[in-house]
């Protein structure tokens, strides 16, 4: 498990990017992070609702409800335009940031 | 499973947030902690546990609610194009299951209209929801106020009802709104009748009617198949019943060729004769019955219910059996013998005093074309026939409407003091709720949509108090209205009632909403909770005054009302009715041809009853006081000799009667004698006439002895020597002396349909079978009908007078005691908000009376000044309802003053209970009390 602060940082690309492919709907969302991290990452529904809420107040996602058939309808948000742009905005950032980082981590104990 | 849309609900408070994201927000939280239960179920967990792993995925809910205010609750700053090119394949979204928020970025303007409609749905099934949960809570609260409400809605909404059915609705005829009644006015009498060439001139002249029609109503005698019946009979004209009804229930209504002298007797009878006396005989159409002796074709049967409806007074009795079409040509009667009532239907588009200004032309036509309309100065006048119908009934109906709403208006007094001290209760959840970011609109429409909610509950009850009202009013048969359609609860009825219920509830929450909207919210969390301001007290001052003026104008009426009705009770109406047993004969003029076969069959008639066991004295006259179901005779009398301009300006009532009438009703004679034998056969030419009569024509001469021109029973013109003078009878009302009358022996009026009055101290169930069998004695097949104490016609006559003194005395009851509750509530509120006070001004050695003087001060300064608006209200208010009271001034300094000082006797009482209340108290627990 990785601490808070390195969770709060992430969060909002971990969500652009598993919105990237298709919209999902916000437990899915949470239940990917979980599984694709192997549980190390973890988001409580506290936690993830209000990010998704900024997020769609910021216009990078957009939330809409569908129904199908048999099913309880449930709020899908995929990524809107601006998001696509955020997103690989925020991606490039991020591996920058990460090598920025492993760099020096790595020079510390070179 | 748990509701965890329940739950999310009760956790998750977003003040700022609009209600229809809200509720979105909410709707998905919840999913999502389902989703985790349900996978924790599937894990194997058990129900507990999977609840608790879902339970801590939202630890703190304030944290939640802060973050996603933050967070601008997901609502997007930009508007998102519709059919951007990222929509996820295989996502169909039905457009009409969109939520609020997402059609409002979608939205065209007509989606905007939607999202706002269904914005304010959902805005306003929370505030529901809420305001069921508040009440649910304090039940006691809910009820008192629902039942309260239901009280005044009920009442008005029953007033109401019957208003519609009375005053709104058409009458039940086609075209119903078009008819008119054509009264004649003669010199100063109104209301009078027309004459068969009038009616005629009428139909040639006017070319703003498109039909004229007549109505004389008889008493006849129908025998021959079963039990002689005496019926109603109305002799009309051919087009009369076509006017009425749009077609009969079987047969035919009259046609022109059955109007007129020498024409096969016809009649038409009402469904409800033809049930009664014919056993619902399919084939009576086109059968001949027997009608005063002689056969008269059935031609048609009238629908059910059919009533001819005509303003009270007329002689037009509404439950007519047989009509028939004048056997007569009208063309051939004198000008002057008024006896028909005449009906008239307006052309389309036409207005009454268009119609009116017609008639005047008209009048003038044949006051200039003929002299005996000239010497009776005719001059016509038209009125709608409903509103003649409803004259009557309009101004006490109108007036027991304002009664009912004063009575509303005083349970929305009370109920706005209950909501204020209410919303004292509940200001720190208003003062929290607005800390947090409520905007005050949205407080006030909290508290507005909780009081319609209520009195909208308020109004469902009523209609159960309306329905209890609506039987209690049935029962008491109010003249005006039992004539009238049945009264109802229909839709009119109903939409007046959801109207009314909001509007009180509006008008109920707007104090306490408004004093929402001025709150100061931080001025409130640090004050203490039970500590009231100035401004609500000063409210509820206004509020108790207000209550208290309405309650004395209310008692004022009531007062005079019951004095009025007192008056009536005792009013001397000219006769005895105690003991007095009458019956009604028709003497059918086949068998009884000559006037004398007639006197013949009345004398022996009182001779056979006087020797009846108990039997004081029988008489006989041609009209029975407040009897109204057979026309009044009457016509001008004059001195004899009296100059020709002197001749036509006064009438009188006048009457048929042999002696024994004056003597078993207890008339007394002022002046002169009774009939006597001789009078009674017609040999001499007497007159007997009222005291009214006499001051009229001999003011300060004896009457006795003077020469009176008079019109015989066969509308001849006779001079008659006036022997006796009576007291006057109140024929008509207990309370208006209507005319004079005149009593002409039988011999030289003979009329074919005469009242038996009988003065017995036997009882009547022994007496009636011992009359009918003598009456069988002499003549087998003569009927006779309205067996009925002379007590009842005269209870009759006080029936309006007892139903609007019963209501109005009801509402001042209701009044009182809604003034009484609102008094103790202000006076306990005042008291309670202040005890700290009270406790330290005792502890610091107050005396009682002190503390005393200083409650009562406040919660009697209210009553004094309602007391005091009450009075000047009343002095504006009376003078308009005067034609209700009799024997009373609408002012009446007495009633007045009574009803201030009992005001303030109760106001006094009504604050003494929570007075003693403190006063018993210990100062130290006043001082402890928070």
């Amino acid at each position: 498990m990785f601490n808070s602060e390195l969770k709060k940082g992430s969060a909002e690309l971990l969500v652009l990017s598993l919105l990237e492919a298709r919209p999902r709907h916000g437990y899915e969302i949470g239940k990917l992070i979980e599984q694709k991290s192997e549980k190390r990452i973890q988001f409580r529904i506290g936690s993830l609702y209000p990010i998704l809420c900024r997020l769609e107040h910021r216009g990078l996602i957009a939330g809409r409800w569908v129904e199908r058939a048999g099913e309880r309808r449930r709020r899908f948000y995929r990524l809107t335009a601006e998001g696509r742009r955020a997103l690989a905005a925020q991606r490039s950032a991020w591996q920058e940031f990460v090598s920025t980082i492993n760099q020096l981590v790595s020079s510390e104990y070179a | 499973m748990p509701d965890w849309l329940k739950y999310v609900r009760e956790h998750l408070s977003l003040p700022k947030c609009p209600l229809a994201r809200e509720e979105e927000i909410i709707e998905e939280i919840a999913q999502q902690l389902d989703d985790v239960c349900l996978e924790s179920l599937h894990s194997g967990l058990s129900e507990q546990e999977a609840f608790l792993v879902a339970e801590q995925h939202i630890s703190d809910w304030a944290a939640l609610a802060n973050d996603l205010m933050h967070s601008g609750f997901g609502q997007s700053r930009k508007p998102i194009v519709s059919g951007s090119p990222e929509e996820a394949p295989g996502l169909s979204v039905p457009t009409h299951r969109l939520a609020p928020s997402q059609m409002q970025r979608t939205g065209t303007g007509r989606r905007n209209l939607k999202t706002r409609f269904a914005h304010a749905l959902g805005a306003i099934s929370q505030d529901l929801r809420y305001a069921s949960r508040i009440f649910a809570k304090k039940p006691l609260f809910g009820v008192i106020a629902i039942v309260t409400l239901a009280v005044g809605i009920g009442a008005n909404t029953a007033i109401f009802s019957v208003i519609d059915s009375v005053l709104l609705r058409p009458l039940p005829y086609p075209e119903g709104n078009r008819l008119t009644v054509i009264w004649s006015t003669l010199g100063k009498e109104g209301r009078c009748p027309g004459s068969g060439p009038q009616l005629l001139s009428l139909r040639e002249r006017s070319k703003l009617f498109d039909q004229f029609a007549g109505i004389w109503v008889q008493s006849g005698a129908l025998t021959g198949r079963g039990e002689p019946e005496q019926v109603k009979r109305g002799w009309v004209t051919a087009n009369f019943l076509s006017l009425l009804s749009n077609r009969p229930e079987a047969g035919r209504l009259f046609v022109s060729q059955d109007e007129g002298e020498g024409r096969a007797p016809v009649v038409v009878i009402s469904h409800e004769l033809w049930q009664r006396h014919f056993g619902a005989d399919p084939n009576l159409v086109g059968r001949s019955i027997l009608l005063n002796d002689r056969p008269s074709a059935v031609v048609g049967i009238l629908p059910p219910g059919f009533r001819v409806l005509f303003p009270e007074g007329a002689s037009v009795p509404a439950n007519i059996d047989v009509y028939s079409p004048f056997n007569m040509e009208l063309a051939r009667l004198p000008r002057d013998r008024g006896f028909l009532r005449i009906v008239g239907r307006l052309r389309d588009g036409v207005a009454i005093p268009q119609a009116q200004a017609e008639l005047d032309t008209i009048a003038g036509q044949l006051r200039a074309g003929f002299p005996e309309y000239s010497e009776e100065d005719l001059r016509l006048q038209t009125v709608s026939l409903q509103g003649d119908v409803t004259r009557n009934a309009r101004s006490y109906l109108v007036s027991l409407f304002a009664g009912t709403g004063f009575v509303l208006m005083i349970v929305c007094a009370n109920m706005a003091m209950l909501f204020l001290s209410r919303a004292n209760e509940r200001r720190n959840e208003m003062s929290v709720r607005a800390a947090l970011g409520a905007e005050p609109g949205r407080l006030v429409r909290q508290l507005l949509t909780e009081s319609v909610f209520l009195s909208v509950l308020g109004g469902i009850a009523a209609l159960g108090v309306t329905w209890g009202i609506l039987n209690a009013l049935r029962a008491l048969e109010p003249a005006g209205i039992a004539q009238t359609t049945s009264v109802s609860l229909n839709l009119t009825v109903l939409t007046f009632n959801i109207a009314i219920s909001v509007a009180c509830g509006l008008l109920v929450g707007l104090s306490p909403a408004l004093e929402a909207r001025a709150m100061n919210p931080n001025a409130i969390l640090r004050e203490s909770s039970k500590t009231t301001t100035e401004g609500r007290h000063v409210m509820r001052q206004l509020l108790i005054g207000g209550e208290v003026a309405l309650t004395f104008v209310l008692l004022t009426c009531s007062l005079l009302l019951i004095r009025t009705f007192a008056g009536l009770l005792h009013v001397e109406p000219g006769f005895r009715s105690g003991n007095v047993l009458t019956f009604r004969v028709s003497l059918p003029g086949v068998r009884y041809t000559t006037p004398q076969a007639a006197n013949q069959f009345f004398q022996e008639l009182q001779r056979r009853l006087s020797a009846l066991p108990g039997v004081q004295s029988v008489g006989v006259v041609s009209h029975l006081p407040f009897d109204d179901s057979l026309p009044n005779w009457y016509s001008y009398f004059w001195r004899e000799g009296a100059p020709k301009d002197r001749q036509n300006t006064l009438m009188a009532d006048h009457r048929a009667a042999y002696p024994g009438f004056f003597d078993s009703m207890g008339i007394t004679f002022i002046a002169g004698r009774n009939f006597d034998t001789s009078d009674e056969a017609g040999h001499r030419k007497v007159v007997i006439i009222d005291d009214s009569l006499a001051t009229q024509l001999w003011p300060h001469e004896n009457a006795i002895g003077k020469q009176l021109n008079v019109e015989n029973g066969d509308f001849v013109r006779d001079v008659a020597e006036v022997v006796g003078v009576v007291k006057h009878v109140q024929y008509h009302s207990l309370t208006d002396q209507v005319r004079p009358q005149l009593y002409l022996p039988y011999g030289i009026a003979t009329r074919a349909n005469m009242s038996v009055t009988i003065l017995a101290n036997s009882s009547r169930e022994l007496l009636v079978p011992l009359i009918r069998g003598q009456v069988r004695e002499m003549d087998k097949d003569l009927p006779l009908s309205d067996m009925r104490p002379m007590d009842d016609y005269v209870s009759d006559a006080r029936l309006s007078a007892r139903f609007i003194t019963l209501l109005c005395g009801s509402l001042g009851a209701i009044a009182l005691l809604l003034s009484c509750i609102g008094i103790y509530g202000v006076a306990f509120g005042s008291v309670t908000s202040r005890r700290k006070e009270i406790g330290v001004r005792m502890a610091l050695g107050a005396r009682q009376h002190n503390i005393a003087a200083m409650v009562l001060r406040r919660s009697l300064t209210p009553v004094i000044l309602g007391g005091v608006a009450g009075l000047v209200m009343s002095m504006a208010v009376t003078p308009l309802l005067s034609s209700l009271f009799f024997g009373v001034h609408p002012i009446d300094p007495l009633v007045l003053v009574s009803v201030l000082l009992f005001l303030c006797f109760v106001g006094l009482l009504a604050s003494s209970l929570p007075m003693h209340r403190v006063l018993r108290g210990n100062p130290i627990g006043a001082l402890r009390c928070e």
